[in-house]
Parts: structure tokens; C-alpha cells; sequence
């Protein structure tokens, strides 16, 4: 508990010093990453905490936001709140309009829930580019940030410094809910509604309530969003958001406070990165969900949980070969797969079939790929990412069965212990 | 009143479209419980794949053997990926079927592009089938319908004659006693899946040609098919096509009305208070046309969660 407590503590610190050591760029990128952790947050409250899966969680983000954007338009321009307090805004509007939708979706459980959840995401985003007088049109509404308390927020280090604050609030707050009677009833939700039920607990007030909360704090997000952009349009309705939440939350895992908090950051930090390298990251975060959910249910915080609970059981000297098998294949797999995605994208995009058609009849035109040339006809070419998988493939392989045979020694060694102080006693 | 009759006919042949795709998502969904996200991309890959095909094996053979290819990516899916997850219950099967719904997706724009193929009707079928009221009805949407009742059809008569259908059928209500009594019920499902996914695949492959075939039609018509589904009832077939028809006549003949709930209001006098509100009391219902499916969907929801003919709620 001491450690965990020092790395948030260093987190924090580490986040506060960001704008002196980094460019204006990464400040951008930092300011979503905040925002996206806490909307996953936010959404982790409904999704892993009381167990339900809501797939329209953009609805309650985009209403926050919107409500930012009154707000900042509001008394003729000059902002209904100072702007620090502007989220407040969004905060309202997502706790009203989640305890509404709230109060329907969670009359049902399971996936009639998953299903409300998406209706109501998707009947926002049918009907707001209709309603231009809320919404704005396809063009959407845009506001000024307006100085106030001596900041005129005109650059991004002021508007990060502000995220921040907001972020770190919600997040403590929310933190502290868990810790609360009602946080606690939160988790019986997921467990076992029926024995709240029986207990006596109003198992539907409770669920609005939750509903309501996340929302709430999605708002928030929402809100800062805003801030940060200046404007709003409906596309903050689009099911990616939503889907982006989801995804997000479950990359981090849903068991650990701060999971999908650090899922959110990783992921948004790897579009920032990744995007302007390749335009398939979208497939790379769809194909990172997908093994996650398959191999590591926990997420990637589960991860770094396992890791720690095997590193007491065993002791680090047993388990470092472990842990380099698993690395390295890890490595090795992501380089092989890299270089396929890559490689087949340039492949089949427009201007390679332009530059082929050009020279029809002679050989296909080799292609560049990470500072080299590769032929599409060769066959290193393709024996390249073959054998980085293969290889890959079974270092971890090695990785498992070396993991399996570590646990099993030790079961060995303590059930023949058992048996010699068994056979001790006997004598005795 | 033709331009009523073509809406109506337009709407039949969506709707008998939306059962084709959710035919398969319903008779999964009954037996296994898993709502299955990636659905709507068996329908696409359904659509790519005969585009593809069918410059090498011409149209009626890619026709044909795209949904065999679904199929069998929809068998691999149930055994590779959603039988490993099955121990951690629904969500997490729900959540990676969603997973694949993105691959699906974004392995199309990796290698067609982010735009329309070009995927058009053969020369030989695109002819007009009547005239009504000097507007030419194309043969090829009657076609399309045809295909689809003749699914329902076979379906229909698959599951309710043959001792197939008593296996499929028992497995769904009573999987466990299916097991008891010697089924290989993972095999059934396996299957049920593969057949699914080849239906979607199926109406994709026919759907393609007409409408355009582009890597967002997957997400277009998904959040749909779920509509279908949960109106006419989660695992019920015949309630399937009951709701994809009534959808579909909804939201074509929307399109074609230009009132608001303003004008309504009219009629009691109190149309100029309405008008004074504004927003949804102004609304037009033309362009209200994509709302009403999910707005009815909440409605069954809440007064019917069982849907309009289903058992299990």
C-alpha cells in the first residue's frame, strides 16, 4: 500500500513538472491523455464496479461537453462561470442527463442494458445534427476561453495545469466513493444484485445512481474537452467514442482503480505516436483489445498485479528467465505482426497499384519498409516477419512452460514437506 | 399514391434485407446467449468477398461461394477465439466479438482502402421488373426480397422438419440435457455459428451489388440489426422478420412525410405554441427517419422486453 502510495505520489509530481520538460505538442497530447483517463474512469465506475456494460457512454460525454460550450457562451459571451469552474457545467447537465437515461436503462440487466445504453447513444446522434438551435448543426458551437483569477488561458500549459487539477480532483473523488458504504453496494451490484435485492437495498435507485455518477463525470471529461478545443460539434456523439471508451477501459483492465485510467493514457499517447507513422493504428489497438481479452482478462494492470504476486511466491531470481522469455517473445511477436500490417498496407494502398499498373508485365516494384526495400515476389521478404513470429512464438512458449514448471516444483517441494512433518508426527 | 406503393415496396425489400443479416444474429443469440458485435462485419466481409470473386468466377459463383467463405471465417470464430473466453462469462464474450468487429473492419480498409468498391449489379440482371406511375422498378430489388424469403423459407422448414432442427432446437432451450442425451452440443453450436455468419454473409453478397459496398457498412447497418433483434424479440425468428418488415416500412415511408409534431398539435389549435418551442416539436419527421427505429426499440424495451414474439426475456 506504502509503495503504491509513493508511485501515485511520484506520478503526480512527475505530471505537474510535464509542461517545463516537454514541448508544446506533447502538452496537447498530454491534455487528452487526462481527459481520456478520466472519462475511462468515469465509465470504469459503471462497467467494472457495478458490472454494467454500457455501450453508449459518448451520449453522456458529448451532453457534458455541449452544456461547457453554453455555458462558456452564456451571459453574452462572457461565461455563465469563471472558466476554471466551466466543467461544473458539463458535471450538471451529465448528472441530470444520465439520472434520465439512467432510470431507464437500468430497469433491464446484462446485454438489454448494453442494448438500451446504445439506443439512447444512438438516438443522441441521429437527432443532434437536427436540433441546431441546441447542437449547432453540423457546424456545431464554439466558444472563447475567457480570463479569469489572473490566468487568461490563452496558451496550453495554462489549460493543462487546469485539466490537471479537474483530473486529479474527479479522480480522488471517485476513488473515494469506492471507499464509501455506497461504493461498496456499487461492487454488490456486479456480484449479486438479487442478495441486495433480498437484503432490503433498492437495487434500482441505487443503479440510477451510479449511472448518474459516472455520467456525471463523463460530463466532466466532456467539459474539459471543450475547454481544450474551444468548440463542440456532434460528432462527440460518434459510437467511436464510445467504442474508444470501451476499449480503453478493458486494454487497462477493469479490477484495478487506476487501470483504465493508465489503459486511456497508453492508448491515446499510442494514437498521438503511432498515427502519424502508420494509418493503420486503429487496427493495432482493435488486434491489442482482442489479445487482451483473450490472454490477460485483467488487463494490463492485471499484469503488472500478476507479475508482482509470482515475484513474491517465487523470488525474482527464479522467475527472471521468465519474465525475458515472455519479453522478448512479446517483442518479437509485435515486430512480426508490425512488419506484416505494415507491409500489406503499402502493398494494397492506391498509389503502390498506381506505381505496379505503370510497369505492367515487368516485376512488381519493390517497396520501402523501416529504412529498406523489400520485393513483394521475394521470399525473404516474407520469411523476415515469418520467422520473427515463429521465433517469438516460442519464447513464449518456453516462457509458459517455464512458468508452469517453477509452480509446479514448489507445489512438489511443499506437498513433500507436508508429507515429512506428517511422517514426523507419526514417529512421534 | 405510386410514390406510396414504391416506398412500401422500397421498405418491404430493406426489411427482408435486415432479416437476412439478423436471421443468423437471432438464432445465435438464442442459443448461446452471446450477442454477437461482429454480425454486421460478416455481412460485409460477405459483400467484399463476391466483389472480389466475381471479376474471376463471375457473379452468380461468387454469389455462392462468398457465404461459404464467411462460414467458415464464422466457424473459426466460435472455435478459436469465442470458445476460449467462454469461462469468463457473456460480457467478456460480448466485448470480444466486439474486438473482431473492429479487426474486421479495419483489415477491409487495409486492403480495399477507406472508400466504396466498385460492386454493381451485372449487366444481365439490371432491368426494370414493372412500371408504376412512369417510375421504373429495377428487377434486382425483387430478387434481393426473393432471396430472402426463400431463406426464411428453408430456415423455417430446416428448423421445424428435419431432425437437424430438433437437435439445434433442443440445444437452444435445453442445452445441457442435449448434452446428457449424447448431442455434441459445442459442435451444434459451432455450426449454428458458421450458419449465421454464412447467412450474413449471404445477404451481404446480394445486398452488396445494389447498395454500395464500403468498409462503414458494417457500423451502418450493425446498431440496426441490433434493433431488429431486440423489437422482434431476442432468438425468435419468425419475430425477426416481423420487426425487420415493420422497420423497414417505417423508416421508408418516414422519408416521404414532411409534418412535424407541430402540425399535429395544429389540429387542436395549438400549433403556433408548438412552433414557438421549437427544437423536436419542428423536427420533420423526413428527417426524423433514422431516429424512430431506435426510438422504438427503446419503447419495446421498456414495455416488452421480451420483444414482439419472444419467450425469453
Amino acid at each position: 500500500m506504502k509503495a503504491y502510495l509513493t508511485l501515485v505520489v511520484a506520478g503526480i509530481a512527475a505530471l505537474i513538472a510535464l509542461p517545463f520538460v516537454f514541448s508544446q505538442g506533447l502538452v496537447n497530447a498530454a491534455i487528452q491523455m487526462l481527459i481520456a483517463a478520466l472519462f475511462a474512469s468515469a465509465y470504469n465506475l459503471l462497467c467494472g464496479q457495478a458490472g454494467m456494460l454500457s455501450f453508449g457512454h459518448a451520449a453522456y460525454f458529448g451532453v457534458g461537453a455541449f452544456a461547457t460550450v453554453h455555458a462558456m457562451n452564456g451571459v453574452g459571451g462572457s461565461g455563465l462561470l469563471p472558466t476554471p469552474l466551466l466543467p461544473l457545467a458539463g458535471a450538471v447537465c451529465g448528472l441530470a442527463f444520465g439520472g434520465f437515461a439512467g432510470w431507464f436503462a437500468t430497469k433491464r440487466t446484462g446485454t438489454y442494458f448494453a442494448m438500451i445504453t446504445l439506443a439512447i447513444a444512438e438516438l443522441m446522434h441521429s437527432l443532434a445534427p437536427h436540433l441546431k438551435g441546441l447542437f449547432g448543426g453540423e457546424a456545431g458551437v464554439s466558444a472563447m476561453r475567457m480570463p479569469a483569477w489572473g490566468f487568461d488561458f490563452g496558451s496550453a500549459t495554462q489549460v493543462y495545469y487546469l485539466t490537471l487539477a479537474w483530473v486529479l480532483i474527479s479522480l480522488t473523488l471517485l476513488f473515494l466513493y469506492t471507499k464509501t458504504p455506497m461504493g461498496r453496494l456499487t461492487y454488490g451490484l456486479r456480484e449479486n444484485s438479487h442478495r441486495l435485492r433480498f437484503l432490503g437495498y433498492n437495487v434500482h435507485g441505487l443503479g440510477v445512481s451510479v449511472f448518474a455518477i459516472s455520467a456525471m463525470f463523463s460530463g466532466i471529461a466532456g467539459g474539459l474537452q471543450v475547454i481544450n478545443n474551444e468548440s463542440a460539434n456532434y460528432v462527440l456523439f460518434d459510437p467511436s467514442l464510445s467504442t474508444a471508451v470501451v476499449l480503453n477501459t478493458y486494454i487497462g483492465g477493469v479490477n484495478v482503480f487506476l487501470g483504465p485510467a493508465l489503459g486511456a493514457a497508453l492508448m491515446t499517447f499510442f494514437g498521438y505516436a503511432v498515427s502519424d507513422l502508420t494509418r493503420s493504428w486503429l487496427l493495432y489497438q482493435g488486434i491489442l483489445f482482442v489479445l487482451v481479452m483473450m490472454y490477460m482478462p485483467t488487463g494490463l494492470a492485471g499484469l503488472f498485479g500478476n507479475a508482482k504476486r509470482l515475484r513474491q511466491q517465487f523470488g525474482i531470481a527464479r522467475l527472471a528467465p521468465v519474465f525475458v522469455f515472455a519479453i522478448a517473445g512479446a517483442l518479437l511477436l509485435s515486430a512480426g505482426g508490425a512488419f506484416i500490417v505494415e507491409f500489406l498496407q503499402r502493398l494494397f494502398s492506391q498509389e503502390y497499384r498506381a506505381i505496379a499498373n505503370l510497369s505492367a508485365g515487368a516485376a512488381m516494384p519493390p517497396i520501402p519498409l523501416f529504412g529498406q526495400t523489400w520485393s513483394p515476389a521475394s521470399l525473404t521478404t516474407w520469411f523476415v516477419p515469418a520467422a520473427l513470429l515463429v521465433v517469438g512464438g516460442i519464447f513464449a512458449y518456453f516462457s509458459r512452460q517455464r512458468l508452469i514448471a517453477i509452480e509446479h516444483a514448489v507445489d512438489t517441494a511443499m506437498a513433500s514437506e507436508t508429507i515429512q512433518i506428517a511422517s514426523k508426527g507419526n514417529i512421534a | 399514391m405510386d410514390q406510396i406503393i414504391v416506398s412500401l415496396l422500397n421498405g418491404i425489400i430493406y426489411g427482408l434485407l435486415l432479416f437476412m443479416v439478423s436471421a443468423g444474429l437471432t438464432l445465435i443469440f438464442g442459443m448461446m446467449g452471446v450477442l454477437n458485435f461482429a454480425h454486421a462485419s460478416f455481412y460485409m466481409l460477405g459483400a467484399y468477398f463476391a466483389y472480389t470473386l466475381q471479376g474471376t468466377i463471375g457473379f452468380w459463383a461468387a454469389i455462392v461461394l462468398a457465404p461459404v467463405l464467411v462460414g467458415g471465417i464464422g466457424v473459426v470464430v466460435e472455435r478459436f477465439f469465442l470458445r476460449k473466453v467462454h469461462h469468463h462469462g457473456h460480457a467478456h464474450e460480448l466485448l470480444l466479438t466486439f474486438g473482431l468487429s473492429f479487426i474486421i473492419a479495419e483489415s477491409i480498409k487495409l486492403f480495399f482502402g477507406n472508400y466504396p468498391v466498385d460492386y454493381r449489379v451485372p449487366n444481365a440482371l439490371d432491368f426494370s421488373a414493372f412500371t408504376i406511375g412512369g417510375m421504373q422498378y429495377p428487377m434486382y430489388r425483387l430478387l434481393m426480397g426473393g432471396v430472402a424469403i426463400a431463406m426464411f423459407i428453408v430456415i423455417y422448414l430446416l428448423l421445424t422438419r428435419t431432425r437437424v432442427g430438433i437437435v439445434v432446437r433442443s440445444a437452444i432451450y435445453k442445452p445441457h440435457m442435449a448434452e446428457a442425451l449424447g448431442h455434441n452440443v459445442p459442435m451444434v453450436f459451432m455450426g449454428v455459428f458458421g450458419v449465421g455468419a454464412a447467412l450474413a454473409g449471404l445477404a451481404g453478397a446480394v445486398a452488396g451489388a445494389f447498395y454500395t459496398t464500403n468498409p462503414n457498412m458494417a457500423l451502418e447497418l450493425g446498431v440496426m440489426v441490433f434493433v431488429v433483434v431486440v423489437v422482434g424479440g431476442l432468438g425468435s425468428l419468425g419475430g425477426a422478420m416481423l420487426s425487420s418488415i415493420i422497420i423497414g416500412i417505417i423508416t421508408s415511408l418516414a422519408v416521404g412525410v414532411d409534418a412535424s409534431v407541430a402540425d399535429l398539435f395544429a389540429y387542436f389549435g395549438a400549433g403556433e405554441w408548438a412552433r414557438s418551442i421549437g427544437g423536436l416539436m419542428t423536427l420533420k419527421l423526413s428527417s426524423m427517419s433514422a431516429t424512430i427505429p431506435f426510438a422504438l426499440m427503446l419503447l419495446i424495451l421498456l414495455v416488452r422486453p421480451s420483444g414482439l414474439m419472444g419467450e425469453k426475456a
